[in-house]
C-alpha cells in the first residue's frame, strides 16, 4: 500500500436489521486529497462517511486508516478519532463551555497539550477562523455559520490527518453557507486531506479533486468534477444533476 | 412575593387556631355506664389492653364502633370534639390527661383490672430469671411501692424519687428498654428526658441485676416486635399480660396492678378548660416545650440534607449505568440489578422501607437511629433522582455524545466533561423538588422512634394531650421551610434560564 493512502476501504457494507443501506463500497483517499460525496437524500453519503471514524459500526468489510484495519475488534478507536476529524450538520459545539474551551476541552482532557499549549492553539485557530473576538462567548450567542467556524476549528485543534464533513453547510440559512465553504476552501488549500458529503455543487466542482455519487448503496459513479459534472455517463446521475443544477 | 407568602401563612394560622379554640360539637351518646358503650363510639390506643377488651363489643348487635387512635392524646381530642362518645384507657394516664379539664369525667366504675408486666423475648429465658428475682427483691424491700408513690398521689409525689445504690456496678453490659414514652404516669417526657413509674423500676431493676438501662422509644405497637426480634432487650410500657401476646413473647411476674377505666364527656361542664393563649403557652411554652420542635427540626435537617446528598450519589451511579446499557449495550448485569432496585424502591412505600431497614438489615447491629434513617431515605431518594438523571442524561441531544466521541475522548471522559454537566444542569429543579419531597417524607421517623420534627410534635402532644395546637405548629414549620426552599428552586431556575440566553 503506497504511503499517500490515508483511508482504504474495502467491500464495505451496512445494514440496519434487514435494511441495507450499503453494499460493497470500495474507495480510497490519498493524502491531501479532497473528495466531495454527493447523491440523493438517503443514499447512504453520511452512514459512509461515520463508519470511516467508527461512529457507525460496518457490518462487513475493512477500512483501513494510515494501513491498519479499523474495524478488527480492539483497536483503540479514541487513537484513530484523533487522526480522523469530523464535523457535523449540526456542529455540535458543547453548550455549557465557553467557545475556547470547546477548543481546548478534547486536546487537554487526552493530555496532548498543556492547557497554555491548548490555549495558545485555540488563540490561533480563533484567529484563522476569524472569530478571535468570540474566545470566551458560549456557543448559544453564535449565528449558524459562526458555530460551523468553530466546530471546523475544534476538529483543527486535534491536529487530524483527515476531516469528514457531514453535510456541513446543510443546517445553516443561505446568508451564511458562503462562510463556510470560503473556509473549507482555505484547508484544502493548505492541503488537508477531507472527505465532504455536501449538497453544495459549486463546492464540490470548485474545490473537489474528486467527486463520489452515491446512489443505490453505493459509489454508482465517481471522476474528475469536470466528469461528473460535464460528462455524466450513468442515468441515474444525470437525472440528479438536472435536479440540483 | 414575600408580602402575598406572608399574609397566606398568616390565614392559614389563624384559621387553625381558631379551629383550636373551637368548643366541642354537640354528640350523639353520653356514656354514663358500662352498660352504655354497646352501641356508642369507644375510642381506644392501637393496641393496648382497652383496644383488646373494647374490641369484644365491635360489630355487636348494638352497632358499637371501635376507633383506634395511635396516641391516647388524639383519642382525647376526638373525644372532646365528640367524635367518638368515651376513651377506654389505664386509670393512670385517665388521670394525668383529665386534669384540669372540666369537660371530660372517668367514670366511677372501673371497666376492668389489670397485671401490668414486663415482656420479654421467648429464648431469654436468662434474663427473665433475673427480672423475676429483682422484682420479687423490689417488691419485697418496699422500692416499687416508693417509686409508685413519687408519681401518685398529691401527698407524695415527687418527694421519694428512686435512687441508685451506693457502689452499684454495670458488670453485665446494657440493657436496652424498648417502651413508648406517652403514657403518663408511667413513662413520660420531662424536659426532654424519660421519666414516670415504669422508667424508675426499670433503673431499679437494671441496678439490681447489674446492666446499664438505655431507653428505647418507639410506638406502642412496635414494643413487641422490637423485643421479639431482639432490637431491644426486653419491653416496659405499662403492658398487661394478654393470651394473644403470650403467643409471641414472654412475660415477667405482674409489679403493678392497675384498672381500666372509661373516660366521658361531662355533659354538664361548659366549654373547654383552657383559652388559645394559655393553650399556647402550655404546648410551647412550659418547660421550655418548644425545645422539642427545634431539636426535631435539627434531625429532620440533617436526614434529609444527608440523605438527598447520598441519594444523588446513588442516582447518579445507577443513572449511569441504565444509560451506558441503554446506548452501548454494556453493563447488563449491573443494568438488571439496578432496574430491580429501581422496582423495588419505587414500588413499595418509604415507611416500609424505612421499618424493614431498622427491624431486619440491622437487626442485629447496633446502628444509631439517625444513620439508619439516612440510609434508608438515601436509598429510597436515589432512585428517584437515578430516574431524573436519566431522564436528564437522555434528554441530552446524541450529537453531544458523537462530538466528543469524534474528537478522540473516551465514553468516560464524554459522560464526565460533556453530557453529565449539561444533564445536571437541565435537572437541578427537578433534584431541588425532590429535596423538598424528601424534607416532608421524613416525618415517618416516628415509627423507628427517631426524633424528627413530626415527632417532636408528637411528643408534646402525649405530654399535654392537646392535638391540634402541635400538629398546628409543626405544620407551620415545615410549611415555611418549604416555601423558603421553593423561593430558592424559583430563583434557581430564573438563573439557569438567564444563562442560557
Amino acid at each position: 500500500m503506497s504511503n499517500d493512502i490515508l483511508i482504504k476501504v474495502e467491500n464495505l457494507s451496512k445494514s440496519y436489521g434487514d435494511n441495507e443501506v450499503l453494499l460493497n463500497v470500495n474507495m480510497q483517499i490519498e493524502k491531501g486529497e479532497v473528495i466531495a460525496i454527493i447523491g440523493p437524500s438517503g443514499c447512504g453519503k453520511s452512514t459512509f462517511i461515520r463508519t470511516l471514524n467508527q461512529l457507525e459500526e460496518v457490518t462487513s468489510g475493512t477500512i483501513y486508516v494510515d494501513g491498519e484495519d479499523i474495524t478488527k475488534p480492539g483497536v483503540d478507536l479514541n487513537d484513530v478519532r484523533r487522526r480522523v476529524g469530523m464535523v457535523f450538520q449540526h456542529f455540535n459545539l458543547f453548550p455549557h463551555l465557553t467557545i475556547k474551551k470547546n477548543l481546548t476541552l478534547a486536546p487537554v482532557k487526552q493530555k496532548l497539550m498543556t492547557q497554555e499549549e491548548a490555549n495558545k492553539k485555540a488563540e490561533e485557530l480563533l484567529e484563522r477562523v476569524g472569530l478571535a473576538d468570540k474566545a470566551d462567548a458560549y456557543p448559544d450567542s453564535l449565528s449558524g455559520g459562526q458555530k460551523q467556524r468553530i466546530a471546523i476549528a475544534r476538529t483543527l485543534a486535534m491536529n487530524p490527518e483527515v476531516i469528514l464533513f457531514d453535510e456541513p453547510t446543510s443546517a445553516l440559512d443561505p446568508e451564511m453557507v458562503g462562510e463556510v465553504l470560503a473556509l473549507m476552501k482555505e484547508l484544502a488549500d493548505d492541503g488537508m486531506t477531507m472527505i465532504v458529503v455536501t449538497h453544495e455543487m459549486g463546492f464540490a466542482k470548485e474545490v473537489a479533486d474528486r467527486v463520489m455519487f452515491f446512489d443505490e448503496k453505493g459509489i454508482l459513479e465517481e471522476g474528475t468534477p469536470a466528469e461528473i459534472f460535464n460528462f455524466p455517463k450513468s442515468q441515474r446521475l444525470q437525472d440528479f444533476l438536472s435536479k440540483v443544477l | 412575593m414575600k408580602k402575598k407568602l406572608s399574609l397566606l401563612l398568616l390565614a392559614i394560622v389563624s384559621a387553625m387556631l381558631l379551629g383550636c379554640g373551637q368548643k366541642a360539637e354537640e354528640t350523639g351518646k353520653i356514656v354514663k355506664t358500662i352498660d352504655d358503650l354497646e352501641g356508642s363510639k369507644i375510642g381506644v390506643q392501637l393496641g393496648t389492653i382497652g383496644d383488646i377488651y373494647a374490641s369484644d363489643y365491635e360489630g355487636d348487635e348494638a352497632g358499637t364502633t371501635i376507633e383506634r387512635y395511635n396516641k391516647l392524646a388524639d383519642a382525647m381530642q376526638a373525644l372532646r370534639q365528640g367524635k367518638i362518645d368515651c376513651v377506654i384507657v389505664d386509670e393512670q394516664p385517665a388521670i394525668a390527661c383529665t386534669k384540669g379539664e372540666k369537660s371530660l369525667v372517668i367514670l366511677d366504675e372501673p371497666f376492668t383490672l389489670e397485671d401490668y408486666a414486663i415482656c420479654i423475648a421467648k429464648d431469654n429465658e436468662e434474663l427473665l430469671n433475673k427480672v423475676n428475682g429483682a422484682l420479687e427483691e423490689l417488691k419485697e424491700d418496699g422500692t416499687i411501692e416508693q417509686i409508685t408513690a413519687n408519681y401518685i398521689g398529691d401527698d407524695t409525689k415527687g418527694t421519694c424519687p428512686y435512687v441508685t445504690p451506693e457502689g452499684t456496678t454495670y458488670d453485665s453490659g446494657k440493657l436496652v428498654v424498648a417502651t413508648n414514652v406517652a403514657f403518663p404516669p408511667y413513662e413520660f417526657y420531662d424536659k426532654g428526658e424519660p421519666v414516670g413509674i415504669d422508667m424508675e423500676l426499670i433503673k431499679a431493676i437494671g441496678d439490681k441485676i447489674g446492666m446499664d438501662v438505655e431507653i428505647e422509644d418507639m410506638e406502642f405497637d412496635s414494643i413487641i416486635n422490637a423485643v421479639d426480634s431482639h432490637k431491644a432487650d426486653l419491653g416496659i410500657a405499662g403492658m398487661t399480660m394478654t393470651e394473644e401476646r403470650l403467643k409471641s413473647i414472654n412475660f415477667s411476674v405482674p409489679y403493678v396492678t392497675t384498672k381500666q377505666v372509661i373516660v366521658s364527656i361531662n355533659p354538664d361542664a361548659e366549654g373547654r378548660g383552657l383559652g388559645l393563649v394559655e393553650n399556647f403557652k402550655r404546648n410551647f411554652i412550659d418547660d421550655d416545650r418548644w425545645q422539642y420542635l427545634v431539636k426535631g427540626l435539627e434531625n429532620t435537617i440533617i436526614i434529609a440534607v444527608c440523605a438527598v446528598f447520598a441519594g444523588m450519589f446513588i442516582g447518579f451511579l445507577v443513572a449511569i449505568v441504565r444509560v451506558t446499557f441503554d446506548k452501548t449495550g454494556k453493563l447488563s448485569l449491573l443494568n438488571k440489578i439496578c432496574k430491580l432496585y429501581l422496582a423495588i424502591i419505587r414500588g413499595t412505600p418509604i415507611m416500609i422501607q424505612l421499618l424493614i431497614i431498622f427491624y431486619v438489615v440491622f437487626k442485629s447491629v447496633n446502628v444509631p437511629k439517625l444513620l439508619v434513617a439516612i440510609i434508608a431515605f438515601a436509598i429510597n431518594s436515589g432512585a428517584y433522582v437515578a430516574e431524573i438523571m436519566r431522564g436528564g442524561i437522555m434528554s441530552i441531544d446524541d450529537g453531544q455524545m458523537e462530538a466528543g466521541r469524534s474528537l478522540g475522548l473516551s465514553y468516560r471522559q464524554t459522560m464526565v466533561s460533556i453530557i453529565l454537566p449539561q444533564a445536571i444542569k437541565n435537572v437541578l429543579p427537578a433534584l431541588a423538588n425532590e429535596f423538598i419531597s424528601l424534607i416532608k417524607e421524613t416525618s415517618i421517623c416516628g415509627y423507628i422512634g427517631l426524633m424528627d420534627l413530626t415527632r417532636g410534635g408528637d411528643i408534646i402532644r402525649s405530654i399535654t394531650y392537646e392535638a391540634l395546637l402541635p400538629l398546628v405548629g409543626v405544620a407551620i414549620i415545615y410549611l415555611i421551610i418549604v416555601q423558603l426552599l421553593n423561593l430558592g428552586v424559583g430563583k434557581l431556575e430564573k438563573n439557569l434560564r438567564k444563562s442560557e440566553q
